[in-house]
C-alpha cells in the first residue's frame, strides 16, 4: 500500500462545476492525465486539501477543424493529438511534440493541458518527501535556498513540456476559464519567466482549450527534443521551429521556441534579420548562437547545462536546415 | 484505515466481474485492484509512473494503475493480468512470452503484456518499431527486450493464423 | 518396443518450468503476500551523512493509536554482514550513521498513515560529523575515521607481485598508461526489496519471506540478530523480481521486518520504495582503474602494472571480496606472467555497494579491453589479431593459479568477427560510424564459498513416490535466471525422462536442503553436477529394483526413461512398475545428490586472500558492437551487438541467449547512460527517471553465437551464462565510439554531453595544429 495525502477528490461533469468546485474548496487543485501531478502528490510536493478531478468533463475532448483554424480541447490526450490527421499534416511539429512525452503508455492518458500547465522540474525539488525534508527543501516549496544558485533569489526549475514550443511556433492561443468567463489569450501569455510562478493563472482559471491558427496551417515545422533515453526522458532541451518559405527557397516565416532550458516554454527572439533571404550556412550558424544565447540552462538536470546549451542551438539549426532543404 | 478519509462509491468493471466498493479519495487504482481485489499480478516497480509493471487497461487503453486514482475508476472497464487466460490455457502474448522466454524474473511481465494487449489490440500487425514504440514506458532489466520483442511477435502470428482477436 | 528412446533434454531450447505462473500474473513475490491483520512496517532514515546519534526520541510515535511496535538500533546489538572477517553493520545505526538513508529506526503500525505518522513523530537529534563522499576526501590526511577499527577509511589494501613487472615493462616495446572512472551504479532489479514476517509468540518461532538471492545467509543472519535459534526459523524464497548482486547479501530489510514483527507480536509486510531500494544499494562501487601495459611489437602482452580504489560506502559489505576480484580476475583471458596490482578499498560516508554482476571485474575489464585497443591501434594491429597472439592455451593454470580446463576464447572471436562482418567494416563505416570489439570472462561459482563449514557445495534431494512422480527439493534460489529450470533438466537427462515427471519445490528452508544461494554464477554448475550426482544414484535405485523384478544383474537393465528391461529382453517394465517395485520394503524414497569442488581450484597461495578468483571453470565471451554517433548532439546509437559466449555446453540454449543478451545490455546500460548521482551524500538518481536503465528504444539487436568447448567439470560440460558478457560490452562501445569519432572516452557512462566534451576538445587541437 502506498501513502498517500489525505484529499477530497472532486469529479465534475463541466467545466463550470469544475470552476465552482475549485473555488469552493481550500488549497484544491485540478488534475487532469495526472501522470506528473499525482507523482507530486505521492511525494508530498503538493498536498491538496482537494483535488478537482478534470477526467469527467465532456466538453473538453474533441479536437474540431473550422475556418478559424483547429481547436484542441484542453481533455485531449496526447495520444489523440499526435495521431490527428490534420495536426500530422498542418502542424506537424505538434504532432511531434506529443509522441515525445515520456512512453506510449503516458501519452494515453496524459493531456494537452495537463503538459501545457506541467509544473517546473528541477533536481532538488523532484524528489520524496524525505528527500526534500533531508535537503532542508528548496526555494520552490517551503525552504528559502535554492540548491542550484545558492544565494539567488530566484527559482531556476526549467518547464519541461515538450508540447508548448511547438505550440508557440504556431502562434496558438488559449482558452481560460474563470469566475464568470472565458477569455482568450495568446499561449505566451500563458507563462512566467519564474521557476516558482510559471504561470499566469490566477486561483481557480482553468485552461480548457487551444487554438491553433488557420493562416498557419501547413507551415512546416518540426520538434525535437534531446534525451538520455528514448523514451521517458522529460527533455534535457526542446525545440520547435516553424518555417514558411517561397518556391525558391526564401524564407517567408520563421518561428523557433524551446523548452527545458528556461523556466518558461521560450520564444526565440532576434530572427527577423532572416525573413526575405535564403538560409546559409552562415546564417544558420547565426540561428545557431542566437538560441544559444538566449537558452539558459541551468543545473536543474544530472545532464551539464553547458551540454544543454550547446545541443540545444545544435538541433535548432538541424532542424532549421532540414525544413529549409 | 482512518476513519476520517473522504470516500467514494466506486461502480466498475474489473475483469469482467462489476464491482461497487467504497474506496478511500485517495486510493490509488494499484492499491484498490492488489489489497481490495486481491488482484496482486500487478505489480509496483517505483514511486510512480517510471517503470510501467502497474500498467492495466482501462476502457481497452493501457494505463498506469499507480498513478490513477481508484476513485477516477467509475464506470470503467478494468482488465488485468489476471483476465487474459482463455478457458484456463495461456493466451496467445502469454504464450508468447512464456515460449520465446520474454519473461525472466516475470516482475516486469504482467505489465508489459498489458501494454502489448493494448498494442496488439489496436495494431494486429505491428512492426518491430511499434512493438518498440508501444511498450515504451516500460522497464524490463533482465532480457534486454530482445525476447520482449520476439515474444510479441510471435503472439501477433499466432493470432493471425488463427483468425483470434487478443484476449476479448 | 526397441523404438523406445529415453526422453533428452539437455541442449534443447526450454522455456521456464515456472514461466506459466510469471505470465499469468499468478506468480506470487514477496509484496504479494496479504495476509489478514498483516501490519505495515515503514523504516525511519537518517537525514544526515555521518553523524553521532544523541537521542532518537520515539515516545510520541510509541504513544500513537494503532502503533503495534517501533524498534531502533537499541532492539539489535547484533552486528550482521557477509563477510565472517567485516561485520559491522546494524539493522539499525546504533552510535553513529554513516550514510544519508541508513536505518535508525522502524515502525509497525495497522495501516500506511498511521506508521507514516508515526515516523512523522519520531525526533532524532544528532551532533553531525565532516562526511566523506568520495574516495579521495575519505584517504585525506585530516579526515577522522568512520569506523575506530578501520584507521584511514581503509577497508582492505591489497598489494602484491606476481613475476617481475619491472623489468618485464623494461623489456616492452611499446607501454601505455591510462586512467579510467566508472561511476557507481545499481542493479535496478523491478522489484523493490519487501519482506513479510511472521512471528509466533507462542512458539517463539519465525517465518520470513523475502525478495533475496540468499534465503540461506539470511536465515543465519536472522537467528544472529534476533538471538533465536537457528532451528526457530524458517526462510521462504517466493518468486523475486529479479537481483543481479544487490540481494548475495542478507539486507537490513528482511532483518528489521522479523524485529518489528517480534516487537509487534504479529505478522509485517516491510516493502520499500524505489528510492529506498536504492538506498539499500548494495551495486557496483565507483571504480578508478589506472591501468598500465607493455607489449611486445608483435602484440604479446609483457606485464600488466594496474591500481584499483573503490569507493566502499559506509560499511564493508562484500567490499574486501570485491576488490580482491578486481585483482585476481585481470588474469585468465589473456596469456602473461607478470602482473603488479594495488587495490584500495575505501570506506565513505555513501550507501554500501555489494556484488553487482560480474562482481569486481567489470572496472578492470573495462579498462584493459579499452587499453589495448588503443594499443593495437598505435602498433596498426587489427585488435582480434592482437587477442589472438595473447591466447592462453587449455588446460592450463594462469600465473595466479586460476584453473582453466575450457577456453572458447578463440571460438568467440571467430564468431563475431565473421557475424559482424569485422573485417569489411573495420576503418570502412565512414564518418560518426565505428566499430569496436572486446572480450571478457567470468567464474562458473567461487570455488570456496566466504562461509566454509565443510560442507559439499550443493545437495540436491529428490523424493520419489507411489505416483511416480519425482519432486526436486533445492535450496538453489530461482530468481529468474532459470536455474530451476536447468536443474530439472539435468535430472530428467541423467533419468531420460520427460520433464514434466519432475516438479520441483524451491527455497524453503524447512523443507529444501541447504543451498548458498545464487550467486558468482554457481547454480548450473554447482547444483547442475548436484542434480546429475542425485539423478544417478535415482537411477542406481531404480535400476537395482529393475533387476529384482527382471531377475537379471543391475548392469544388465538397460534403462530407457519411460521403460527399463534387461537388455536381452524386449518387453521390460514401465517407469511406474519400476517405481512400485524401488519402493517395497522402503516407502517413499529420497536420494540425494552432492557436489563439491577440488582444491586444484581453489586459487593461489602467492598472495593474501589468493582463494578470490578461483572457480571450476570460466566463460568466455567476445562481442562487437556497432554504433553511430549523432555529429550535432553527440549521442551514441548502438546499432548492433554481436555476442559470441562460450558457455562450455548450452544445457538450456534459450536460457543461455536470454542470460547473454540480458547482461550485454546490462553493460549497455553501464556504458551509455547509468549512474547513480549524489548531492552530498544524498541519491539524486534515487529513481527510475533519473536513473537511466535503457528503455526500448534505444535498445539494439543482439545477436548470440553459443559456443560449447565442454569443460570437463561441468555438468554436461556447462559453463557460468549470466554474467560473462556484461563486462565485454563496455569496452566494446568505447573502442566503437573510438572509431566512430577519433576520440577515445575514458570515463564512464559515455552520455553525449561527456562525449561532446571530447569532440570538442579534439577539433580544438586540432584547429590549434593546424595555426
Amino acid at each position: 500500500m502506498e501513502f498517500m495525502p489525505n484529499f477530497q477528490l472532486h469529479r465534475p461533469e463541466t467545466i463550470e462545476e469544475a470552476l465552482e468546485a475549485r473555488m469552493d474548496n481550500d488549497e484544491a487543485l485540478y488534475v487532469a492525465g495526472g501522470t506528473d501531478m499525482l507523482v507530486n502528490v505521492r511525494r508530498g510536493i503538493e498536498q491538496p486539501k482537494n483535488l478537482v478531478d478534470l477526467s469527467a468533463i465532456h466538453g473538453m475532448k474533441s479536437i474540431t477543424l473550422n475556418s478559424e483554424g483547429l481547436h484542441i480541447g484542453a481533455g485531449v490526450t496526447l495520444k489523440e493529438l499526435h495521431g490527428h490527421e490534420a495536426v500530422v499534416k498542418n502542424y506537424t511539429a505538434i504532432s511531434h511534440s506529443a509522441k515525445a512525452v515520456a512512453g506510449s503508455t503516458h501519452q494515453m492518458y496524459g493531456t494537452v493541458g495537463g503538459n501545457l500547465c506541467l509544473d517546473t522540474r528541477c533536481l532538488f525539488y523532484n524528489q520524496s518527501e524525505w528527500w526534500r525534508q533531508s535537503n532542508d527543501y528548496c526555494l520552490k516549496e517551503r525552504g528559502d535556498t535554492c540548491h542550484v544558485a545558492p544565494g539567488g533569489k530566484r527559482c531556476f526549475a526549467a518547464f519541461s513540456g515538450d508540447m508548448a514550443p511547438s505550440m508557440l511556433v504556431y502562434e496558438a492561443e488559449v482558452d481560460i476559464a474563470g469566475e464568470g468567463s472565458i477569455k482568450r489569450v495568446p499561449l505566451k501569455n500563458l507563462y512566467n519567466n519564474d521557476g516558482l510562478d510559471h504561470l499566469t493563472l490566477k486561483p481557480g482559471e482553468l485552461v480548457t482549450a487551444v487554438h491553433l491558427p488557420q493562416e498557419l496551417a501547413g507551415d512546416q515545422s518540426a520538434y525535437e527534443k534531446a534525451r538520455i533515453r528514448g523514451s521517458i526522458d522529460f527533455p534535457l532541451a526542446g525545440v520547435a521551429v516553424r518555417l514558411r518559405k517561397s518556391v525558391d527557397g526564401t524564407i517567408e516565416d520563421l518561428a523557433i521556441a524551446l523548452t527545458a532550458v528556461n523556466p518558461y516554454p521560450q520564444i526565440v527572439s532576434g530572427l527577423e534579420g532572416l525573413i526575405g533571404t535564403k538560409l546559409s550556412e552562415e546564417s544558420a550558424m547565426q540561428v545557431r548562437d542566437t538560441v544559444r544565447k538566449q537558452a539558459k540552462p541551468m543545473r536543474t538536470t544530472t545532464v551539464a547545462p553547458w551540454y544543454r546549451r550547446r545541443v540545444i542551438g545544435a538541433i535548432a539549426k538541424r532542424l532549421l536546415e532540414e525544413l529549409a532543404g | 484505515m482512518s476513519k476520517k478519509n473522504h470516500k467514494t462509491l466506486l461502480h466498475c468493471t474489473v475483469n469482467g466481474r462489476e464491482h461497487d466498493d467504497v474506496v478511500d479519495d485517495n486510493t490509488l487504482l494499484v492499491d484498490y485492484l492488489r489489497e481490495s481485489l486481491g488482484l496482486t499480478g500487478t505489480k509496483i516497480g517505483c514511486d510512480g509512473g517510471e517503470c510501467g509493471c502497474c500498467t492495466v487497461l482501462v476502457d481497452g487503453q493501457p494505463r498506469h494503475a499507480c498513478l490513477t486514482l481508484a476513485a477516477t475508476c467509475t464506470d470503467k472497464d478494468i482488465v488485468t493480468i489476471e483476465a487474459l487466460e482463455v478457458q484456463g490455457r495461456l493466451s496467445a502474448l502469454q504464450r508468447g512470452f512464456h515460449e520465446k522466454l520474454g519473461a525472466q524474473c516475470g516482475f516486469c511481465t504482467p505489465g508489459m503484456i498489458m501494454a502489448a494487449e493494448g498494442l496488439l489490440r489496436e495494431n494486429p500487425d505491428p512492426s518491430e518499431e511499434d512493438i518498440r514504440q508501444g511498450l515504451a514506458a516500460n522497464i524490463c532489466r533482465c532480457t534486454g527486450y530482445v525476447k520482449i520483442i520476439e515474444s510479441v511477435q510471435y503472439a501477433a502470428a499466432e493470432l493471425k493464423r488463427t483468425g483470434k482477436e487478443v484476449a476479448a | 518396443m526397441n523404438e523406445i528412446k529415453p526422453t533428452r533434454t539437455i541442449g534443447v531450447p526450454q522455456p521456464l518450468v515456472d514461466g506459466p505462473e510469471k505470465v499469468s500474473g499468478k506468480a506470487l513475490y514477496s509484496a504479494d503476500f496479504l495476509p489478514n491483520n498483516c501490519l505495515v512496517g515503514r523504516i525511519f532514515r537518517s537525514p544526515v551523512a555521518h553523524a553521532e546519534i544523541i537521542r532518537l526520541d520515539i515516545s510520541a510515535a510509541e504513544a500513537l493509536p494503532g502503533v503495534r511496535g517501533i524498534i531502533t538500533g537499541e532492539d539489535c546489538d547484533e552486528p550482521y554482514g557477509v563477510l565472517p572477517i567485516a561485520r559491522f553493520e546494524y539493522p539499525m545505526a546504533r552510535d553513529k550513521v554513516r550514510y544519508r538513508g541508513e536505518p535508525l529506526a522502524c515502525v509497525a503500525a495497522v495501516d500506511v498513515e498511521t506508521a507514516q505518522k508515526a515516523l512523522d513523530l519520531i525526533k532524532f537529534e544528532y551532533r553531525e560529523l565532516p562526511a566523506y563522499f568520495t574516495s579521495s576526501d575519505a584517504m585525506s590526511e585530516d579526515a577522522i575515521d568512520l569506523h575506530d577499527h578501520r584507521p584511514g577509511n581503509i577497508e582492505r589494501e591489497v598489494d602484491y607481485e606476481i613475476g617481475d613487472v619491472d623489468s618485464a615493462l623494461k623489456d616492452a616495446d611499446m607501454v601505455l598508461e591510462e586512467t579510467y572512472n566508472c561511476p557507481e551504479i545499481c542493479q535496478v532489479q523491478t522489484e523493490p526489496h519487501a519482506a513479510i514476517a511472521e512471528y509466533d509468540a507462542e512458539r517463539d518461532y519465525m517465518t520470513v519471506r523475502a525478495s533475496t538471492q540468499v534465503p540461506f545467509y539470511v536465515h543465519i543472519m536472522l537467528a544472529k540478530t534476533l538471538k533465536m535459534d537457528q532451528s526457530q526459523i524458517r526462510v521462504i524464497k517466493p518468486h523475486i523480481g529479479g537481483g543481479f548482486g544487490c540481494r548475495t547479501e542478507c539486507l537490513n530489510v528482511e532483518l528489521m521486518c522479523a524485529l518489528v514483527a517480534r516487537k509487534a507480536k504479529g505478522t509485517v509486510r516491510l516493502v520499500v520504495s524505489r528510492e529506498e531500494t536504492f538506498i539499500t544499494h548494495r551495486g557496483r562501487p565507483e571504480t578508478d582503474v589506472k591501468m598500465k601495459i607493455g607489449v611486445k611489437k608483435d602484440g604479446t602482452i609483457t606485464a600488466v602494472d594496474f591500481q584499483v580504489i573503490q569507493r566502499g560506502g559506509g560499511y564493508s559489505g562484500y567490499g574486501v571480496v570485491t576488490i580482491l576480484y578486481a585483482g585476481s580476475l585481470v588474469f585468465g583471458v589473456y596469456n602473461f606472467e607478470n602482473a603488479r596490482y594495488k587495490g584500495l578499498r575505501v570506506l565513505t560516508n555513501t550507501p554500501p555497494p555489494g556484488a553487482m554482476r560480474g562482481h569486481g571485474t567489470v572496472g578492470v575489464r573495462y579498462a584493459f579491453e579499452a587499453l589495448i585497443d588503443e594499443i593495437s591501434h598505435r602498433l596498426k594491429m587489427d585488435p582480434i589479431e592482437f587477442r589472438r597472439r595473447n591466447f592462453l592455451s587449455a588446460p592450463t593454470f594462469t600465473a595466479n593459479d586460476l584453473m582453466i580446463n575450457s577456453y572458447g576464447l578463440p571460438e568467440c572471436l571467430d564468431w563475431v568477427e565473421k557475424e559482424s562482418d569485422w573485417k569489411t567494416k573495420k576503418g570502412n563505416l565512414g564518418p560518426y560510424r565505428g566499430i569496436g570489439v572486446a572480450a571478457s570472462h567470468y567464474l562458473s561459482g567461487a570455488s570456496k564459498s566466504v562461509n566454509w563449514t565443510g560442507e559439499p557445495h550443493a545437495t540436491i534431494h529428490l523424493k520419489l513416490d507411489w505416483d511416480a512422480s519425482i519432486t526436486l527439493l533445492t535450496g538453489a534460489p530461482e530468481i529468474g535466471q532459470g536455474s530451476t529450470t536447468v536443474i530439472t533438466q539435468c535430472v530428467a537427462e541423467v533419468l531420460g525422462l520427460d520433464m514434466t515427471r519432475i516438479q520441483s519445490v524451491t527455497s524453503d528452508s524447512k523443507v529444501t536442503p541447504k543451498d548458498n544461494g545464487a550467486y558468482s554464477s554457481r547454480i548450473t554448475f554447482m547444483v547442475g553436477n548436484a542434480a546429475i550426482n542425485a539423478a544417478n544414484n535415482l537411477k542406481q535405485v531404480l535400476i537395482e529394483a529393475a533387476a529384482r523384478k527382471l531377475d537379471c544383474k543391475p548392469e544388465d537393465v538397460e534403462c530407457l526413461g519411460e521403460v527399463y528391461r534387461a537388455a536381452s529382453q524386449d518387453e521390460g517394465m514401465t517407469f511406474e512398475e519400476v517405481v512400485l517395485a524401488a519402493l517395497e520394503g522402503s516407502g517413499t524414497i529420497t536420494v540425494k545428490g552432492n557436489y563439491d569442488t577440488i582444491p586444484e581450484s581453489h586459487g593461489t597461495k602467492k598472495y593474501r586472500g589468493g582463494a578470490i578468483g578461483g572457480s571450476m571453470a570460466y566463460a568466455y565471451s567476445a562481442q562487437v558492437v556497432e554504433v553511430t554517433v549523432d555529429p550535432e548532439t553527440a549521442q551514441v546509437t548502438v546499432d548492433k551487438v554481436w555476442v559470441a559466449q562460450d558457455v562450455g555446453k548450452a544445457l538450456n540454449p534459450l536460457s543461455c541467449e536470454g542470460q547473454i543478451q540480458g547482461s550485454v545490455w546490462m553493460g549497455m546500460g553501464q556504458a551509455i547512460s547509468e549512474e547513480t548521482v549524489y548531492h552530498k551524500g544524498l541519491g539524486i538518481s534515487g529513481s527510475m527517471l533519473d536513473y537511466r536503465v535503457p528503455s526500448f528504444i534505444e535498445s539494439p539487436p543482439i545477436e548470440v553465437g553459443i559456443i560449447e568447448s565442454i569443460d570437463p567439470h561441468g555438468p554436461f560440460g556447462a559453463k557460468e551464462a549470466g554474467e560473462t558478457s556484461l563486462s565485454s560490452f563496455i569496452p566494446a562501445l568505447t573502442n566503437a565510439v573510438a572509431d566512430a569519432v577519433g576520440v577515445r572516452p575514458i570515463d564512464l557512462p559515455v552520455t553525449p554531453d561527456k562525449l561532446m566534451e571530447l569532440i570538442e576538445k579534439r577539433e580544438s587541437g586540432q584547429k590549434a595544429a593546424i595555426k
